[in-house]
């Protein structure tokens, strides 16, 4: 059956990207009710550290380790969700297999097969995300004695993604018949969109969050997220004017690649990854085989950054004193958006422990701003590629290859718009305009505030963690590492390496710094020592 | 002005192939599709001496890798004029 963009509305039914939208903002809806007083969202799973002996006064029994975060914020629901306890893993499976079975079926996937890959890959992740919050791995210093512990490696909810990850890469390469039986549900990059509009509701509730401290605080965070919001677009003309030459004379002056191939693999490895270089083979007229190579190199490279680079800005540089640089560079630097929001809200577990454990809790900066970071500066990326790919159709087309009687027609800048940032920008806007159309953290608008906050709160910490969860075990489990010892990528792989750790990755950090550096989080210690 | 014809574009990795109900051409560039197009349209009538007629050529995304389609759903589509 063929499949062609023709109208305006092709592939509605049946793209993932169209399907993360409607997940996304289904589900965001769901929330939205909280404020009608109407709470369907609590029944969210999320997980707390845990450690098989629980000292005495402290805290961490297993019969606790999973929760429904109703249980914890619904304004009406509370003890029925409280109820649920562990309950919540079969609550969130039944209705997201559901929903996800129903995107399946309108994108004429195998049925069957995505059920029963989707049922696995679920319980894996289920099982990855409770080890990983074993106190062990989870707690930081303020709080291991609480769980019994003398030490514990402090990297919060940040193991579960590591480990995740590392299941899913020995799935990937070690049991490869396995991994092509999940491959069917393996799908990173329509979890990684999914869970990029419920970041939506993150940076949109991120003010409201804040205004529970002060009317003032909950101002700065909607200040802060719109100055990250500009600053993104900064990192647009890096990667289209800086990196994108960069790389193609790299290509073509350094490794004698031909000129069409240098292009596409210039676009794959300065902007936005696979989607860059299939974007870029289509406006350069190149045979599908060179974009699906550079495709190839590029999600392998992606990943060996999603293990590389969060702890290198973590420990290294810039650390704790620039997080939102990090967070930047790293939207800059990490190709494909699932390594990138990955890698991203990897740092922020880092980070975020890692300035509480040097502070003795003194300083706690709330979750999913340095994951803002990363994914602000790679959205502008990814919407911008349609245009660029139209400007160099339009070069390719009517000056380098120049055949008569072709023309380009602008309906392709729409055809290669990434749909899913639409469910991103819809859902951030909403829960900025309930914050600022009550009072903005004002004492006269705060009921409101705090019944979006019930219904938020599942969506933007429930949903999107475990939809990061499932992107990290599906990256792992897609992602064959023989495929970089494979001869006929030959001098792509040397380019790619050169390109990303000589070129890439300094400017990035350079970029960042330029237009990041000295941007605060809001310290919230004072609101969690409270609640 | 309307497009004359759609015709579906694909790459079988030698080729380039353009197909519809009517047609089904195939050429190593997308030059020499293009001319045999226009000669193929001459011969059949289907363009007039001094007339211009524009044909769509929309990429089957089915040619992509299914592993690579979430990552992007658009290869190219293009449109030639060809003159009788």
């Amino acid at each position: 059956m063929t499949s062609v963009n023709r109208k305006w509305y092709s592939g509605m039914a049946t793209q993932e990207d169209w399907w993360a939208v409607y997940l996304g903002l289904f589900f965001f809806f769901l929330g939205l009710l909280s404020i009608a007083g109407v709470d369907l969202v609590g029944w969210a799973v999320y997980p707390t550290k845990w450690v098989f002996n629980v000292p005495e006064g402290g805290k961490g029994a297993i019969s606790h380790a999973f929760y429904a975060l109703g249980s914890k914020y619904s304004l009406t629901a509370k003890a029925f969700y409280k109820s649920l306890g562990w309950w919540s893993i079969i609550w969130t499976y039944v209705i997201f297999t559901i929903a996800t079975c129903i995107g399946a079926a309108s994108m004429k996937w195998d049925l069957k097969r995505f059920f029963i890959g989707w049922t696995i890959i679920y319980f894996l992740t289920i099982a990855t995300w409770f080890i990983g919050h074993h106190a062990f791995f989870a707690a930081n210093k303020t709080n291991w004695h609480q769980y019994g512990l003398n030490f514990a490696l402090s990297l919060g909810g940040g193991a579960s993604f590591i480990l995740a990850l590392i299941f899913g890469l020995i799935i990937g390469n070690f049991f490869k018949g396995f991994a092509n039986y999940l491959s069917v549900a393996a799908k990173p990059e329509w979890y990684i969109k999914t869970a990029i509009v419920f970041l939506g509701v993150k940076v949109g509730y991120l003010p409201i969050k804040a205004a529970a401290t002060s009317a003032k605080m909950g101002q700065q965070m909607a200040s802060l997220t719109g100055h990250l919001f500009l600053a993104g677009a900064v990192a647009t003309i890096v990667a289209y004017l800086i990196f994108w030459p960069g790389i193609y004379l790299i290509a073509r002056k350094m490794f004698k690649l031909p000129r069409k191939t240098a292009a596409v693999l210039g676009s794959g490895i300065s902007i936005c990854g696979v989607s860059a270089a299939v974007a870029t083979g289509g406006a350069v007229r190149a045979k599908p085989v060179v974009s699906i190579m550079v495709s190839a190199l590029v999600v392998v490279w992606a990943v060996i950054e999603l293990v590389v680079l969060p702890g290198f800005f973590t420990h290294i540089w810039p650390g704790t004193a620039d997080p939102l640089v990090a967070g930047s560079a790293m939207g800059m630097a990490v190709k494909t958006d699932g390594a990138d929001a990955a890698a991203g809200d990897l740092l922020d577990e880092f980070m975020r422990n890692k300035v509480t454990a040097e502070t003795n809790g003194a300083v706690v900066w709330p979750e999913g701003v340095i994951t803002t970071s990363a994914v602000m500066t790679k959205v502008w990326i990814d919407m911008f590629i349609g245009l660029w790919a139209f400007v160099l159709a339009m070069i390719w087309v009517y000056k380098i290859d120049r055949r008569p009687g072709e023309t380009v027609q602008a309906s392709e800048v729409w055809h290669r718009f990434p749909k899913f940032v639409l469910g991103y920008f819809a859902a951030w806007f909403i829960y900025l305009g309930i914050f600022f159309a009550n009072g903005a953290g004002a004492p006269e608008g705060m009921h409101v505030l705090k019944a979006a906050k019930a219904g938020a709160v599942p969506v933007e910490k429930g949903f999107r963690k475990l939809f990061f969860m499932l992107t990290f075990m599906s990256l792992g489990i897609i992602t064959d590492f023989s495929k970089l010892a494979e001869a006929k990528f030959g001098r792509m792989v040397w380019v790619y390496f050169v390109a990303l750790f000589c070129f890439i990755i300094p400017v990035a950090i350079i970029i960042a710094y330029l237009f990041h550096h000295g941007m605060q989080i809001p310290n919230i210690a004072g609101q969690v020592a409270a609640g | 002005m309307e497009t004359a014809m759609d015709v579906v574009i694909t790459h079988d990795g030698r080729n380039w192939v353009i197909e519809n109900d009517r047609l089904r051409l195939a050429s190593p560039t997308l030059d020499e599709l293009d001319v045999e197009l226009a000669r193929l349209m001459r011969a059949r009538g289907m363009v007039k001496k001094g007339q211009v007629a524009k044909v769509f050529m929309g990429f089957d995304n089915a040619t992509i890798p299914e592993w690579m389609r979430p990552f992007a759903q658009h290869y190219f589509n293009r449109v030639v004029e060809v003159r009788g």
